[in-house]
């Protein structure tokens, strides 16, 4: 029972990373109906910055955050004034943004090559530390993920549902003609949008940086969680992201405790592909619903 | 077979990536459902030898048939969930196949009596003998499924399944409402197509000689043959071959070029991480700017193209004798590449005292830009 228990707690835990991680996917395919592939790149990226800099610099690893989502900001502004500017379809986004992926990847593994990079432990005392309550383990670095993810993700939502900034972005998610006869701004919507997702993207690089060790083909791994994540939140959708990344996250720990780690990529696609035949439009949006 | 071992085993790769791409365009190409699932049907192939061959001691002969109806079974099973949703069209198809290689990966992986995590070793597989040596022996089973592959793609574009497969592409439901009958063709074409994508898999089974789930189902083979295509051109059966032509020869000498030094040596550039830029690049050039691929601007520039081709091979053969004729052969295809990028409203312009040009290749501009 403990052994579930630690379970499901470590994959609610790591359910926050998920939806981290696909927020800024989520919304780009939702709002802007671009399918991004380079947030992958961003994450992967961003982990790399952290490491950079929590190694040689000695910075504390939350403190990279400064430094890292900045520059994914304006890279991920600029990516969407370039998509702005060629006036890109959402099928050819995948196409492209496929070959920035492709990219990104091998500049990773020219600069940081193949190898495994982790920051050592001495600049990073968060790796090895955890809460303990009650014979229950909370790993710092999840922890903290995880509460960054609610707040990261009530912000968003906040965001979106009470400003003035948040009804352009809805327009646009609902009817992009429409929105632009009414005064919306697309394209400075847009960009502004792009730099929000890519700022999710880099935090969520930095605590995967502080938790675990990274390499070139981690991003594309992430593919086999982000998009489940995606599709079960619902595209667009802010507390979809959230309580999808948890059911995936338990859903993960869970059958690897049952049946062994290599199921859980398993499970996470039965529940994609179930999720596609029987509700395509996510579990947690209503249908009207951005 | 007379010729160096070295240009049987490059003509084996390349005769490989023919069937690949092949075999990937005459469903996606024709059809516009777009799967990133290739890696899954090729390593079924992959594993299918690796099983039947590796563990349990058939001739690779017996496996290769095997593989291929594995493979289709695979596609057919999709087909017979997918194609029945509606709304699983466009982008949400796309990622629906690139799952279906995550799960044939995972399952791989988990079952021992396919791979168990620890990798198959194919020196022990029983080899046709009378086909030769290994690499004539690989160039000849190359050849074959490269010549079924394209035989198959050319066919089908050209019968009434290929005309009804460049209907689904146009506009669907409007196909549907003619009367296509758009699931019977879609599980046709998928069928043929994982078919040959794993017949052409448990080949190169040997070649790669031990599989590893990591390396079977990485995400070169969906990119490789998505680049390919996409740069030759995926209306015809040709475009394939062209595309899969450019890049492995381009992605060939990159990665024997080695290390090139720049100033001196004091900042050396790997060639061969290049690759990937090179590849990534093209594809982002080509979705954008060149929609329809090179294969309709080379059919109307042939002979520009032949000529900036030939001048490039001479242009090469004056400047670095020693090059090998494989270099040569690169520098003279990007030469005519070059001459193909122009966008043909540039070229009509430009010579317009010939005459009009016959069709308008792209699309007008109110289509382009929505």
């Amino acid at each position: 029972m403990t052994l579930y228990g630690q379970a499901i707690i470590s994959g609610v835990l790591i359910g926050g990373l998920y939806a981290m991680m696909s927020l800024g996917v989520s919304l780009s395919w939702g709002v802007l109906k671009i399918i991004n592939l380079a947030y992958f790149s961003f994450i992967l990226l961003a982990g790399y910055g952290s490491y950079e800099l929590a190694a040689t610099q000695g910075w504390d690893p939350f403190v990279t955050v400064v430094a890292v989502v900045p520059v994914a900001v304006v890279a991920g502004a600029l990516l969407q004034l370039f998509f702005e500017k060629v006036n890109i379809g959402e099928f050819e986004s995948l196409l492209v943004t496929f070959g920035l992926f492709i990219m990104f990847e091998s500049v990773a593994s020219s600069v940081w090559s193949a190898d495994f990079r982790r920051i050592p432990s001495t600049a990073n005392p968060y790796a090895s530390s955890s809460l303990k309550i009650g014979g229950f383990a909370f790993a710092t670095p999840q922890l903290s993920a995880f509460i960054t993810a609610i707040v990261v993700g009530l912000l968003v939502k906040f965001l979106l549902d009470r400003t003035y900034f948040g009804k352009a972005v809805r327009a646009l998610a609902q009817d992009r003609e429409m929105a632009r006869a009414f005064g919306v701004d697309h394209r400075r919507v847009a960009v502004l949008l792009a730099g929000l997702a890519s700022a999710t993207a880099a935090i969520a690089g930095v605590f995967i940086a502080m938790s675990q060790a990274l390499f070139p083909g981690l991003a594309v791994e992430w593919f086999g969680i982000v998009f489940p994540v995606v599709i079960l939140g619902g595209l667009g959708s802010t507390l979809g992201a959230l309580g999808a990344g948890v059911t995936i996250g338990v859903v993960a720990a869970v059958a690897s405790v049952t049946w062994g780690p290599s199921y859980a990529p398993l499970a996470t696609f039965v529940i994609l592909i179930a999720t596609l035949l029987f509700r395509p439009e996510g579990l947690f949006t209503r249908k009207a619903s951005v | 077979m007379g010729f160096p071992i070295f240009y049987l085993l490059f003509g084996y790769s390349l005769l490989f990536w023919f069937a690949q791409a092949s075999s990937w365009n005459m469903f996606t190409g024709y059809s516009g459902y777009f799967s990133f699932g290739q890696g899954a049907f090729f390593g079924v192939g992959v594993y299918t030898t690796g099983v039947l061959a590796a563990k349990r001691g058939w001739p690779l002969i017996a496996a290769v048939p095997v593989a291929g109806i594995l493979s289709a079974l695979l596609g057919l099973g999709l087909g017979f969930v997918v194609f029945r949703l509606r709304k699983l069209q466009g982008e949400i198809f796309a990622l629906v196949t690139l799952a279906v290689a995550f799960v044939v990966a995972a399952i791989a992986r988990v079952s021992s009596k396919i791979d168990g995590g620890s990798g198959i070793a194919l020196n022990e597989v029983k080899l046709p003998d009378f086909l030769g040596s290994f690499p004539s022996m690989m160039f000849r089973l190359g050849l074959i499924i490269a010549v079924l592959t394209v035989f198959a793609a050319a066919t089908i574009q050209h019968s009434r399944l290929g005309w009804g497969l460049f209907s689904i592409n146009d506009d669907e439901a409007v196909a549907e409402g003619l009367g296509v009958p758009t699931f019977r063709h879609k599980m046709m074409a998928f069928g043929i197509s994982t078919f040959f994508a794993g017949l052409s898999g448990a080949v190169h089974a040997v070649q790669i000689s031990y599989i590893t789930i990591e390396d079977v189902f990485s995400i070169r083979i969906p990119l490789f043959v998505i680049v390919m295509s996409v740069l030759g051109g995926m209306r015809h059966w040709m475009g394939p071959l062209v595309g899969a032509t450019i890049i492995h020869t381009l992605t060939d000498r990159l990665n024997r070029a080695g290390d090139l030094d720049l100033f001196g040596g004091n900042l050396t550039l790997s060639l061969s991480h290049l690759n990937d830029v090179i590849i990534g690049l093209l594809l982002i050039v080509m979705v954008l700017a060149v929609k329809d691929g090179l294969w309709p601007r080379l059919a109307r520039r042939r002979w520009a193209a032949l000529a900036a081709f030939v001048l490039g091979v001479v242009a090469a053969r004056i400047w670095i004798p020693d090059m090998s004729p494989i270099a040569k052969f690169v520098v003279g295809e990007l030469a005519a590449v070059l001459v193909l990028l122009p966008p043909p409203a540039l070229v009509s312009r430009w010579s317009s005292r010939s005459g009009p040009p016959n069709t308008p290749a792209d699309q007008p501009p109110e289509a382009a830009s929505v």
